[in-house]
């Protein structure tokens, strides 16, 4: 080292007698090279992860989707007991071995489990025979928020990269690395050389010159750039050791490209490339890495895996020459294939839509710059096989309806929110038809006029009067003006143009009748009805219109989404939240978005304006969901049309799914959409794809169920035909029999044993 | 003092030994059975509710365990992690919203504490152990709050579902 620094020092001072400017020029250099290395921190990006599928006995999931996010994950199909990141199918048996995962909560092994599955369902876990309650699968990674350049990376140790990692490289781009000072002359002059002869570049730069090149240059190729790049990798190698150059090259190589994401350093190029870390990475796939330095486009392994093969090979053949590796090796790492994972889907993200709403929550408690340098690891909600279902309806059905020219001229977009409605945790967000587009999030970014979807908070504000309001209420849907100063007269017109009358309160929300609404709504009071709203979680201020009434405030899909949430929670409002957890780089645990809920109703109108949701889709404008879901479901919705049919909306929840559609023109234009005909058949595909759960209400203690007969809205039983068991706050049922009621003596109770015995839907459903 | 006495509470209550939810090995001893102590009206605390709940599937008992683990040794954001996990799996199931809602108490997250509680509520049907746990709990919250007329009517609700 001493006798080297001294050489160095001579050399500094030969050139220093030569040109006092120069000596400047170098101590401009040095304390660059200096200052620069020294506080060199690699800009890590903050990696975004999915929901990470929990596998336990009971879960309803298919085989396929389990392997899917396998593959997903760039797990192989087939592996040794030592390896992991692997799966095999036997039957109805999937054996998975999960790579080592740092998760919020810790770290969790590499471990080997076998998953038994029957009829959709798994049946048993099993990890060395024996049964285990529950096991994590790593999340899959969807995205990051990046530092300028996009750049990805992985940071590792040079102690983890294998040893002949380092010797095929040192073999194929600087033999010399171990003994020279930062430059290679022969090389130097043989591209020099080429320089003045031929008017070409060529390589020749050592490991050194090339770090300097990627660290403090410009990629131009000229003499100067040439020279200032020797004069600092001199500088460099007086300054650090041949180790830690070579660690901070391993992780400063450039060595891909995915879509937009920059692929940097050998860490992640392990995992783009093979699934594995780089510890794991074999003789044959280092050698395909190595071949990546000279040009990743070029000798790309997957888009020209005969170009990569041959430089791979050529690799091998050089490494070999020096001695590092055995004939042995070389033979039989050369008969080994290129062994790439298929690319997976990410880029900088595959869904934006998403990673923008994480990004946005996150902004509310970290810095801009933490967020694209830390290396935050961010553990999110979303649900992979959600958001694909989501991203596939809409678009399918948007391409469907163009070509079929139903709604109007192309250009027809859309967005989707999809939440846990018991949590608020967000699954799925579609910003576009394309799902994929960066630019426009109409889910978030969005605000439409919500139409008919407000109706529920109309209807929710009636029912938390029962003394005034039950579902067979009567509400006039007779022609209906509201007038106020200044303002033309308001005369809301139904979607069929016809009035119906005198209806039930449940028909009216149903059938979506504006004049009953809107008379219910001025009724009961704008301002209350504006209350309920904002209790929903809307923040939003909304304009004291009666107009408003019927939707003409306007919202975007997840402020929707946010509405729908507290109803489907049973009246807590829990903010929607994208993120569960964020750590440090290493696993340290920072922060949690932990689940809050606030009652914001009582359980009992909550219950009732369920029970009308669920009764919008079994008999009214959203029953065209029975081409998707069986009844059994018994989902709860609402259908929202726009003035001059220009927006459509369906949202509606199931027992563990909510789902907001929306979709519209983005200059919004009239068209001819309506919420039945456009915005439900992406609902209905979406969940039907999902496989929900059937939605069960949680009974509250003061809600009796009493079977009314639809002729005359008085109590009814199994002799009225017809008849409906509808829910009521205790003591607001009506209390008189209908004629049509044939049980004797007219006790409630021997109603309510008489009508037992005619299984109703809602009986088998609730198991009541 | 109000507090001391709920800080002595919850010491009582974070040094007790969890009692498993799931049974260990083929020869079970009897899991110990911690019974609320009867509640004693002036001193408002969170009753250490630790029953073993036979009927929750391996998942979710696995995962109580842990919960009660880390909250017994102080680790109150991975018990509620942890149990938030939990009630990914099943969420409708009122031990598990119950369970949160206790750590949140020893969060002294009040607020949310008497809010999952009544999560709980709304889904605890005929249960009148756990909603009893759940009134007391709500109780000691609105004691915490400086609420004194609405733990009162919480602690009678409580003794309701005692019966």
């Amino acid at each position: 080292m001493a006798r080297r620094a001294r050489i160095l020092r001579y050399f500094t001072y030969a050139l220093l007698a030569g040109a006092a400017l120069f000596l400047g020029y170098a101590l401009h250099l040095d304390l660059r090279v200096q200052d620069e290395f020294e506080g060199r921190r690699f800009a890590l990006p903050a990696r975004i992860y999915a929901r990470p599928l929990e596998i336990h006995a009971g879960l309803r999931i298919a085989p396929g989707d389990v392997e899917d996010e396998l593959r997903e994950l760039g797990y192989r199909v087939g592996g040794k007991d030592s390896e992991s990141g692997w799966f095999a199918k036997n039957g109805n048996e999937l054996d998975v071995a999960v790579r080592p995962f740092m998760f919020w909560d810790g770290a969790q092994p590499a471990r080997r489990f076998k998953i038994t599955f029957d009829a959709g369902a798994v049946t048993s876990l099993r990890a060395e025979g024996r049964e285990i309650p529950l096991a994590r699968l790593e999340p899959l990674h969807i995205g990051g928020i990046y530092p300028a350049g996009n750049e990805d990376r992985v940071l590792v140790r040079l102690s983890d990269v294998p040893k002949h990692f380092v010797d095929e490289l040192v073999a194929t781009e600087d033999r010399k690395f171990f003994s020279h000072l930062g430059f290679d002359v022969r090389a130097m002059g043989r591209a020099a050389w080429s320089v003045v002869r031929a008017g070409r570049t060529q390589g020749g730069s050592t490991i050194t010159q090339q770090l300097v090149k990627n660290f403090f240059l410009t990629p131009e190729r000229t003499l100067k750039r040439k020279f200032n790049e020797l004069i600092m990798a001199v500088l460099l190698e007086m300054h650090y050791g041949k180790d830690e150059i070579l660690e901070t090259y391993l992780n400063e190589i450039y060595l891909g490209q995915d879509r937009d994401r920059a692929i940097h350093g050998v860490g992640l190029a392990s995992q783009f490339y093979f699934g594995k870390e780089v510890q794991q990475l074999t003789v044959a796939e280092s050698a395909t890495l190595v071949a990546l330095v000279k040009g990743p486009g070029i000798y790309d392994p997957r888009r020209f895996p005969q170009r990569a093969l041959d430089r791979r090979n050529l690799v091998l053949r050089e490494t070999r020459e020096l001695g590092s590796i055995s004939p042995e090796q070389f033979m039989s790492a050369r008969a080994a294939p290129l062994g790439v994972v298929p690319k997976p889907l990410v880029g900088t993200s595959p869904f934006p839509a998403f990673l923008q709403l994480v990004h946005r929550q996150l902004r509310r408690d970290y810095d801009e710059k933490d967020l694209r340098s830390e290396g935050l690891r961010i553990f999110t909600s979303l649900d992979p096989r959600v958001q694909g279902a989501a991203e596939r309806a809409l678009a399918k059905r948007l391409a469907q309806y163009e070509k079929e020219k139903r709604f109007g001229p192309p250009g027809l977009e859309g967005a989707v929110v999809v939440s846990d409605p018991q949590s608020g945790e967000v699954q799925a967000v579609v910003g576009s038809r394309n799902a994929r587009y960066r630019g426009y999030n109409r889910a978030l970014d969005a605000a439409r006029p919500v139409g008919s979807l407000l109706k529920p908070a109309i209807y929710l504000t009636a029912l938390s009067e029962p003394s005034r309001y039950t579902l067979i209420t009567p509400v006039d849907d007779g022609p209906f003006v509201w007038k106020s100063r200044g303002a033309p007269d308001w005369k809301p017109e139904n979607y069929d143009k016809k009035f119906h009358g005198q209806v039930p309160l449940r028909v009216a929300l149903a059938q979506s009748y504006n004049a009953a609404t809107a008379r219910l709504g001025t009724d009961i009071g704008l301002e209350k009805v504006l209350a309920t709203v904002k209790k929903l979680g809307i923040d939003r201020e909304l304009r004291p219109y009666a107009s408003t009434l019927l939707g003409a405030a306007e919202m975007s899909p997840f402020e929707v989404a946010q509405m729908y949430q507290t109803i489907a929670s049973g009246g807590f409002r829990s903010p929607l939240r994208a993120i569960r957890e964020v750590t440090t780089q290493e696993g340290r645990p920072l922060q949690r978005y932990a689940l809050n809920v606030e009652q914001a109703f009582a359980a009992e109108p909550i219950y009732l304006i369920t029970a009308a949701m669920q009764g919008v889709v079994r008999e009214g404008t959203g029953q065209g969901l029975r081409n998707f879901l069986a009844p059994e479901l018994a989902a709860a919705g609402k259908t929202g049309t726009t003035d001059d049919q220009r927006d459509a909306w369906f949202a509606g929840f199931t027992g563990d799914r909510l789902a907001i559609v929306w979709i519209g023109y983005d200059d919004n234009r009239a068209a001819r959409l309506s919420g039945a005909a456009a915005a439900l058949p992406i609902w209905g595909d979406l969940m039907a794809a999902v496989a929900p759960e059937p939605l069960q209400l949680a009974k509250p203690e003061r809600i009796e169920e009493v079977w009314i007969d639809p002729q005359s809205n008085l109590r009814g039983d199994s002799g009225c035909p017809g008849a409906v068991e509808l829910p009521f706050m205790q003591g607001s049922a009506p209390a008189e029999r209908a004629p049509c009621a044939t049980a004797v003596g007219g006790a409630v109770d021997a109603v309510d044993n008489t009508v037992k015995k005619a299984k109703s839907w809602l009986e088998r459903i609730f198991g009541r | 003092m109000r507090y001391a006495i709920l800080v002595l509470a919850l010491a009582g209550c974070a040094s007790q030994t969890p009692a498993p939810v799931s049974t260990p090995g083929p020869e079970p001893a009897p899991p110990p059975v911690v019974q609320a102590p009867a509640p004693v009206p002036s001193t408002p605390g969170v009753p250490p509710v630790l029953r073993p709940a036979a009927r929750e599937s391996t998942a979710i008992a696995s995962l109580m365990d842990s919960a009660r683990a880390d909250a017994g040794g102080g680790r109150l954001s991975n018990a509620a992690a942890t149990l938030e996990r939990a009630l990914r799996i099943e969420p409708r199931n009122p031990r598990l919203w119950s369970e949160l809602a206790r750590v949140r108490f020893q969060q002294r997250d009040y607020t949310q504490a008497e809010s999952t509680a009544l999560r709980s509520e709304s889904w605890a049907g005929k249960d009148n152990l756990l909603r009893a746990d759940n009134w007391r709990l709500i109780a000691a919250a609105r004691d915490a709050r400086g609420d004194t007329d609405g733990a009162r009517t919480a602690r009678e609700a409580a003794q309701r579902f005692e019966k």
